[in-house]
């Protein structure tokens, strides 16, 4: 009998673990989908606007579907394990039609704890890009580009496992502009 | 006991109704869509048969879509199309009007996977997606200043994978697709 008891509480606890930290990885993923309903009032003062949403179904969907030659292949292993693509991209006829304060809602939720830019993250393009990634662990949970030029705002947010090193290999596909990037190194710095 | 079910059949029939009511509104909103585009531009669409009489685009061949073979994205039979010619699509300022409007139209059935505006040229392109158990229909409204086409298709998971990688490649396809008759 006290064997027993002994097996169910052990059971108990290791059920509790397994769902802490199921949980937990559920929590960073979901900290990693930014809201980016704010940058949407720009889209009446912009002259080009791009708005590009995939869930996590839909990047199922491609995982599994692309798998018959080389180049898809490719595209498989670096779409593995990615839970949403969400891009909104906004370009300006003049300078200055946006301010930071419009940008500022993403930036607040890119302050909260997880969060880490990239200080080593280069652009060919002119203009600031700036990289910020949610650790999960020692493990990428989510990645979100903000690409800020005088007539040009882009903010892409990539939810899920992404391979630094292949960053720049998403340019131009699933919906994400082209912007440059350089792979980075390893390096980072944890943002204020 | 007759009696008592009367009024058990007779519910079941109306839920019945009531359904099939329902997936009929779901099912047409492409015919919705075409008719809030009537009524925002003051437009009217053409449908197939006019096309095929006036010739328009018949010359243009699937192949010429890739320049090589021809890729068939849709599946067989699944497309729906409606096309405005040659009137006036006044968007100036009412973009993100029109934007809001179709999104309204379509949420809850459908899910936005791209778009994009331009106040420049005053072409609009929207994609959206609906899951069909194991394929999806695709909506593509394209808009621009003096034409627009309104096209639903049925794609494999395959294709929409594709649309996925390339949301404004394979989108124009869907629409050069369904806008294109084969010569034979």
């Amino acid at each position: 009998m006290k064997l027993l008891f002994q097996q169910i509480i052990k059971t108990l606890i290791l059920g509790s673990l397994v769902l802490a930290a199921s949980a937990s990885r559920a929590t960073a993923q979901d900290s990693s989908r930014l809201r980016l309903t704010s940058l949407d009032a720009l889209a009446g003062k912009a002259s080009e606007t791009v708005d590009v949403n995939i869930d996590e179904r839909l990047m199922h969907v491609a995982a599994s579907a692309l798998t018959s030659d080389d180049d898809s292949k490719e595209i498989k292993k670096l779409i593995n394990g990615i839970k949403g693509i969400y891009v909104k991209s906004f370009e300006f006829e003049h300078e200055n039609e946006y301010s930071a304060a419009d940008v500022e809602d993403i930036r607040a939720q890119l302050r909260l704890p997880g969060w880490s830019k990239l200080v080593n993250v280069t652009s060919k393009k002119e203009g600031n890009v700036e990289v910020y990634v949610l650790f999960n662990g020692d493990t990428v949970g989510g990645l979100t580009i903000l690409s800020t030029e005088p007539k040009e705002l882009t903010v892409v947010n990539i939810v899920g496992p992404v391979d630094l090193q292949k960053l720049a290999e998403f340019e131009g596909q699933f919906g994400i502009p082209d912007l440059g990037l350089e792979s980075p190194k390893p390096k980072t710095k944890k943002e204020d | 006991m007759r009696t008592r079910n009367v009024p058990t059949i007779g519910v079941l029939i109306i839920a019945v109704i009531c359904a099939s009511y329902a997936s009929g509104a779901k099912s047409d909103d492409f015919g919705s869509v075409v008719k809030m585009i009537e009524q925002f531009y003051h437009v009217k669409h053409q449908g197939i048969p006019f096309l095929a009489r006036a010739g328009m685009k018949a010359a243009t061949t699937a192949a010429r879509i890739k320049g090589g073979t021809a890729r068939r994205l849709a599946e067989a039979g699944s497309i729906k199309l409606a096309v405005f010619e040659d009137q006036q699509f006044n968007s100036a300022g009412r973009l993100t009007q029109f934007r809001s409007s179709l999104n309204a139209a379509l949420v809850g059935s459908w899910s936005p996977l791209v778009q994009t505006l331009s106040a420049t040229d005053g072409t609009q392109t929207y994609i959206f997606l609906r899951d069909a158990t194991d394929k999806f229909h695709v909506l593509v409204v394209t808009i621009e200043p003096q034409d627009a086409t309104v096209v639903q298709v049925t794609l494999s998971p395959r294709n929409l994978a594709l649309l996925l990688k390339d949301p404004d490649g394979i989108g124009r396809e869907i629409t050069d697709e369904a806008t294109t008759v084969d010569p034979d």
